[in-house]
């Protein structure tokens, strides 16, 4: 109990502080390291046996902080976010469901692999390269959304969907710090598509 | 007042806002600080609310010291004294602050820098190629035994391929191992798993490092934290057995697995570790500086708050001294606190308060004294006696209006001037200032005198009296005069006398006059017929003057009588301009050789008076200019009759002129005294006796000589009632001569 007193406290300090001070830290990106960036290229749903799968391709360089982060044994995780939006005549659209998938992405030196774990399902699987590890990453295929039953049959729906550097297994400093710095922020724009029912 | 009532409101608001803002701030800290997402959404909330914060102490604290810095320019009270507080308070936390902040970031730093250590880090690394060399032998070993296996598989016939592959995986120590043909197809597998498992698919990577020519061996990280060993390599390529891929598993003996699991998680912990070690080390330092910088503004804000809190009674004291020293004995000062300083104020509460008591009082005597001082005023105003009083250095103090009336000086507008500078064209102010300072310069303080004034109108005699003004024990406060205008007094007691020898003159020389007159007129008339012509001659002569010479003395006799006579006055209206023609038509069938012109006003009024003392004061004025001129050839009198006013009052102007020899300057002033005359024949009770009717109708009269020679009488008689009245106001000593005659 003790312990985990202080604990907040420090990282109340340390989130005050950095709430503060990290609009400057943010300044000192060095302009020759790589930004990195997320982006989905594609993505579409398919119905099959009352379930919307979904399949994307996803395009992702990680920034020259993340790099060295993972190869220090840092892991990494990416989530990918996916929305069920009905759309409404007189109302803001509503968001009927929300389903994000994590992967963790971590190096280990003894094999000198890439792992990469579905936080979801506990799948894993090694990788020789980085790449082929992100470029396994990148393929979403027959990925289950949501149950055709569970849907209104008179709506019009809207998928949306976005990848993103996700920072918050962190410890509460290092999060605050990551949130500010442009290298940590990496995520995709929404690409978004309508259901054909 | 409002702008500062609200200034204050302001500035109370703003610190109730940091302290809001800052309670605020750690509650969505430690809101996010348990949820990501929770910070994700309000880390801008969170920023507005920190810099919010931190601008709003820094404001008040530059406020602060901007105010105190214009009151310290300007001499404010209490300033110097709250700079030199807030300097102490400051300096008392900075230092503490600075020795503890450097203490602390030296800790934080030396203290992250001691997980480091470069032998741990070279013997963890040595550990990670120490288990990696082991494994990698293992590896090759495995990759032998696959070789030597694919070759002794592409000897086998597609029949015997099983349980070929299995006796070779058992002998291998493989935990699996399978044969792939063309499109990855499985031609044999066969594992050790009891429960017949699928065998392992053919991954991506090991058919793209093949393609390579070059053998596939890989160590795969488990999920329970053990390993597997890969290897895959090409086989067949003869006709009985197409080519395939041979993949093989191998496991990693349990307490290697183990001890390799441990190296790398230790390694991989150590330099998470390492690069974290910076970020850690940058966020404590900006935390302590932040916090270093928060505490600096929230201690200097405070020592701000507290030096005023406890330089305001004494700023109050200040003010409170300034006031009673310019006199505001009313202020009251609040009482703070019940210690030192609040017994001090609260002393001074009373001590204002008795001071105020005090002044109270003495305000109330001097509007007594004033009071007393303007009754005082008051009565010497209305006093008919003159009063003058005098410093010790003889400048006139106060005089009142009688004394200026009396001296005809303006004496209200020469106070502060000294009697010895008395000068100009006040003769009669001039003689009395003369009179008093001969008495006090030679130290006579206390004198009476009757003093003798002469001015233009005639000689005035005042009774005067001097007493010193009571002051301290050894001197004085000064002198004061007063003196009463006796001059018609003197005339009154002068006529009394003379009415009273007229009245006796009367009686007893009348009297005997009738029995010598007849006496005279029977000796002639026996006599005369008796005797010779000569002695007949010397008789009729004798009685002849006896009875001319009584005659003669009946006239005076009779004209004492009127002079002493005084019968009730009957006022009545008429025509002074008819009145005066008649007058002088009489005069000038009489006599032709004066020539007597009359000037009137048509439009005059009538005089309200009593016409037979007017017909006599004009008989009697007419008669004193034609005897005047008695033998002047060209002898003229011009009477003048007309109305005005006289310091605003109506009166009748009757004015006689003749171009005779005119008065005698030396007795000018006497003439209107009985027996004063120049003329060869006259009583010399005429211009007394006009005089005395002239002040009967409260008039003045007076007499002057003509620049072309001869003389003019004027004489000013009150209109009507009312101007009478007014004239009697003017001149209080008219009423008594008036009541004395009436």
């Amino acid at each position: 109990m003790h312990s985990r007193s202080s604990t907040s406290l420090t990282e109340l300090l340390a989130l005050a502080v950095l709430g503060l001070v990290l609009p400057a830290a943010v300044a000192q990106d060095r302009p020759a390291e790589r930004e990195g960036y997320f982006e989905v290229r594609s993505a579409s749903t398919t119905l099959a046996d009352d379930v919307h799968r979904l399949d994307a391709r996803l395009q992702l360089i990680l920034s020259s902080e993340a790099l060295a982060a993972l190869s220090s044994g840092v892991p990494l995780t990416i989530e990918l976010q996916t929305q069920v939006i009905r759309s409404r005549r007189f109302y803001p659209d509503s968001v009927d469901a929300e389903i994000a998938v994590r992967f963790e992405l971590e190096y280990r030196p003894l094999s000198q692999r890439y792992l990469v774990r579905n936080l979801n399902s506990g799948e894993r699987e090694s990788f020789a390269t980085l790449y082929s590890a992100l470029n396994n990453l990148g393929r979403i295929d027959s990925l289950p959304l949501i149950d055709d039953s569970l849907l209104s049959v008179d709506r019009p729906y809207r998928i949306r969907v976005r990848t993103l550097l996700q920072t918050q297994q962190y410890p509460a400093p290092l999060r605050l710090l990551f949130f500010w710095r442009s290298q940590w922020q990496l995520k995709s724009k929404w690409f978004e598509w309508s259901i054909e029912r | 007042m409002v702008y500062r009532t609200l200034k204050r409101a302001l500035t109370a608001l703003l610190a109730v806002a940091g302290v809001a803002l800052a309670l605020m701030a750690m509650l969505l800290l430690a809101q996010t600080a348990q949820n990501s997402q929770a910070f994700n959404r309000l880390h801008n909330t969170l920023l507005a609310v920190n810099i919010a914060g931190a601008a709003i102490l820094l404001v008040l604290v530059i406020g602060n010291i901007g105010r105190l810095v214009r009151d310290y320019r300007a001499h404010v009270p209490g300033a110097k004294l709250r700079a030199r507080m807030v300097g102490m308070l400051v300096g008392l936390s900075v230092l503490p602050l600075l020795v503890v902040y450097y203490f602390a970031t030296q800790f934080i730093n030396r203290g992250i820098d001691t997980w480091f250590n470069v032998e741990i880090e070279a013997g963890l690394s040595n550990a990670l190629d120490l288990t990696d060399a082991v494994l990698d032998s293992r590896l090759r070993d495995h990759l032998l035994a696959t070789r030597q296996i694919g070759r002794r598989l592409s000897q086998v016939n597609e029949r015997q391929l099983y349980s070929a592959l299995s006796q070779f995986r058992r002998e291998s120590g493989a935990n699996e191992m399978t044969l792939f043909g063309p499109n990855r197809r499985i031609i044999a597998t066969s594992t050790d798993n009891a429960a017949g498992t699928l065998p392992k698919p053919l991954a991506e990577e090991v058919i793209l490092q093949l393609q390579q020519n070059r053998p596939f061996v890989s160590l795969d990280p488990l999920a329970d934290g053990s390993y597997e060993m890969r290897t895959a390599l090409l086989v067949g390529g003869r006709s009985a057995n197409p080519p395939g891929v041979l993949l093989a598993h191998f496991s990693v003996p349990e307490r290697l697995g183990r001890m390799a699991a441990s190296v790398e998680t230790s390694n991989t912990e150590y330099r998470r570790l390492v690069f974290l070690r910076e970020p850690l080390k940058s966020t404590f330092t900006l935390t302590l500086t932040v916090m270093l910088i928060l505490s600096l503004l929230t201690a200097s804000y405070g020592a701000f708050v507290l030096s005023s809190r406890l330089v305001a009674p004494i700023q109050d004291l200040v003010a409170g001294t300034r006031a009673v020293a310019e006199g505001d004995f009313d202020m009251r000062l609040p009482q703070p606190t019940r210690d030192e300083i609040g017994f001090l104020i609260s002393s001074f509460n009373d001590m204002t308060q008795r001071l105020a008591a005090a002044r109270r009082e003495a305000s109330l005597g001097q509007a007594l004294v004033e009071a007393e001082r303007r009754n005082l005023e008051v009565v010497l105003a209305r006093l008919s006696t003159g009063v003058v009083a005098l410093d010790l250095d003889l400048r006139i103090r106060t005089a009142n209006q009688a004394s200026g009336a009396i001296l005809n000086a303006d004496l209200e507008n020469r106070v502060g001037e000294r009697l010895s500078d008395i000068t100009g064209n006040e003769p009669l102010l001039e003689q009395f200032a003369a009179a008093a300072q001969a008495h006090l310069e030679i130290g006579e303080t206390e004198w009476r005198e009757q003093i003798v004034l002469r001015g233009e109108v005639g000689r005035r005699v005042l009774s005067c009296a001097c007493t010193t003004l009571p002051g301290d024990e050894h001197r004085p406060a000064g002198y004061v005069v007063v003196f009463d205008d006796i001059t018609a007094l003197l005339q009154a007691q002068r006529d009394a006398a003379w009415g009273e020898v007229a009245r006796r003159l009367a009686h007893e020389i009348k009297n005997p006059l009738t029995p010598i007159q007849l006496s005279a007129e029977r000796l002639r008339h026996k006599c005369l017929d008796t005797m010779g012509e000569r002695e007949a001659q010397i008789l009729d002569r004798a009685t002849h003057t006896i009875v001319q010479q009584v005659e003669s003395m009946k006239e005076m006799v009779n004209a004492f009588s009127d002079y002493a006579r005084a019968p009730d006055i009957d006022i009545g209206r008429f025509d002074v301009a008819k009145l005066a023609h008649e007058v002088v038509d009489l005069y000038r069938a009489q006599d032709n050789s004066v020539r007597i012109a009359v000037h009137v006003d048509p439009t005059m009024p009538p005089l309200e008076a009593d016409i037979g003392r007017v017909r006599q004061i004009l008989h009697n004025l007419i008669r004193n200019a034609t005897e005047a001129l008695d033998g002047r050839p060209d002898g003229e009198i011009d009477l003048s009759v007309s109305a005005g006013e006289f310091e605003d009052i109506d009166v009748i102007t009757i004015g006689v002129e003749d171009n005779g020899p005119g008065f005698d300057t030396a007795t000018i002033s006497q003439v209107f005294d009985p027996y004063v005359t120049t003329k060869p024949k006259g009583t010399g009770l005429g211009l007394a006796i006009v005089k005395k009717l002239v002040e009967e109708h409260v008039g003045t009269i007076r007499a002057d000589n003509r620049g072309a020679g001869g003389a003019v009488i004027s004489i000013r008689l009150p209109i009507d009632d009312a101007a009478r009245t007014a004239m009697i106001a003017r001149s209080p000593g008219a009423a008594e001569k008036r009541r004395e005659r009436a």
